[in-house]
């Protein structure tokens, strides 16, 4: 599926989104309806306060988005909440390891 | 529409009135209540509660001056002393209440209630609820009439600041169960708390007349003029589907509550269109049914700052 695509495309994009970060990142766009492209979200960058600057009902959206869409439940007795919502990349990586496959 | 919260930043500087000064003061006149009426009982600290709300309203010119002009706008007349030094008293009165509501020693106290069929269908349909009050009478009194005809969770969603004070009145108390019920705003994990407690077919309560800076807000009429009122609450009952009611503990007379429950709004269709209309429209709604409450009674509104300005909220 990869194999058409050269390797300098993806290192010469800004911010080198993984696939699943970008499907998450697409999905975070349209159920926020944020006015940014998914491919210009910096993958590292905090989705919270700074960077994204989203706020808490806006993370309520996005777990009530990735449980829908991945099957995968954030839960509030989680102590890894903080660094799971702190960035695209931590979310995805946390869907990943949970997801249904 | 998007602004940021804040999680955990407890009153940082140019902070609304409410998160500083009279806050601190009416934690300390409420830890001096529990610590009064523990030893000497009701009617001791209710005859204290005169100079209390002298010294009050004799104390503090701005809060003074913001229950002013509140007062001219409920009553649609100058205000005099007696009908500030009532609403004072009243809100003195309040936090004496809570001394002994909170422990759940009401026995000689009065409480009407009033619609509290809308809740209960609710609750026997196992459907989460939102509760949606003010800072107008007495929560605890709510809270109260809650606990007792209801066999679900309820959780109480407050800011940081809020929270943590009312954390250490229950402290006061040692009523560690209730604490574990308050939520405090302003993260990813208090809406996921929030979520939990209404799949369960319980009661998330939020008190939807204050803003903390920079949190979504709307001005709407109210009382005669636009006031920012924050859409947070109303949006997160969208956001989860769930039923809306209001809630108020109005405080009539000296141990004397009516408590109110109101149907508000029917759950909102799952996605974003309409929404923000739809959230626009309860948040005007919800406003007009403030303003009605406080024109029927007017003495109830625990507002000491004030409501209209805009950078206020």
């Amino acid at each position: 599926m990869t194999s058409g695509a050269p390797a300098s495309e993806t290192i010469a994009a800004p911010a080198a989104l993984l696939p699943q970060e970008l499907d998450l990142a697409r999905l975070i766009v349209s159920v926020l309806s944020l006015e940014v492209a998914p491919e210009e979200i910096a993958p590292e960058a905090p989705l919270f306060n700074q960077g994204l600057g989203l706020d808490s009902i806006d993370a309520l959206e996005i777990a009530l988005a990735v449980s829908k869409t991945y099957d995968v439940k954030l839960r509030s007795d989680d102590e890894r909440n903080h660094r799971i919502f702190a960035s695209l990349r931590s979310l995805s990586a946390y869907i990943e390891t949970h997801r249904a496959r | 529409m998007s602004a940021t919260l804040k999680p955990g930043e407890a009153a940082p500087p140019g902070a609304p009135e409410w998160t500083t000064a009279r806050e601190r003061g009416s934690l300390a006149l409420a830890r001096f209540m529990v610590w009064l009426v523990r030893r000497v009982g009701w009617w001791p600290g209710h005859l204290l509660l005169y100079p209390i709300a002298l010294y009050f309203l004799a104390a503090s010119p701005r809060p003074r001056a913001a229950a002013r002009a509140y007062l001219a706008r409920a009553l649609g007349r100058a205000p005099r002393l007696p009908d500030l030094f009532r609403l004072y008293f009243a809100f003195a009165s309040t936090i004496l209440d809570r001394a002994f509501l909170v422990t759940g020693e009401a026995a000689r106290y009065r409480i009407e209630v009033r619609g509290l069929e809308a809740l209960q269908a609710r609750i026997a349909a196992g459907q989460g609820c939102v509760i949606l009050g003010a800072h107008l009478g007495s929560f605890e009194a709510l809270r109260l009439v809650a606990d007792r005809g209801c066999p679900v969770d309820l959780a109480v969603m407050m800011h940081e600041a809020n929270a943590a004070r009312l954390k250490a009145v229950f402290d006061a108390l040692g009523g560690a169960a209730r604490q574990a019920a308050v939520i405090p705003l302003g993260t990813a994990e208090a809406m996921l708390r929030a979520r939990e407690c209404l799949e369960r077919g319980g009661l998330v309560g939020l008190l939807a007349d204050r803003a903390p800076r920079a949190e979504r807000v709307l001005e709407v009429p109210f009382l005669g003029a636009p006031a920012p009122l924050p859409t947070g609450p109303h949006l997160l009952a969208a956001v989860l589907e769930a039923p809306v009611l209001l809630a108020f503990g109005i405080w009539r007379g000296p141990r004397h509550y009516e408590v109110r429950f109101e149907p508000f709004a029917e759950p909102l269709p799952p996605g974003r269109e309409g929404r923000a209309a739809a959230v626009a429209e309860r948040v005007r709604r919800y406003a007009a049914r403030l303003e009605a409450v406080c024109r029927e009674h007017p003495y109830n509104w625990f507002n000491f700052y004030d409501v209209w300005r805009r950078d206020a909220a």
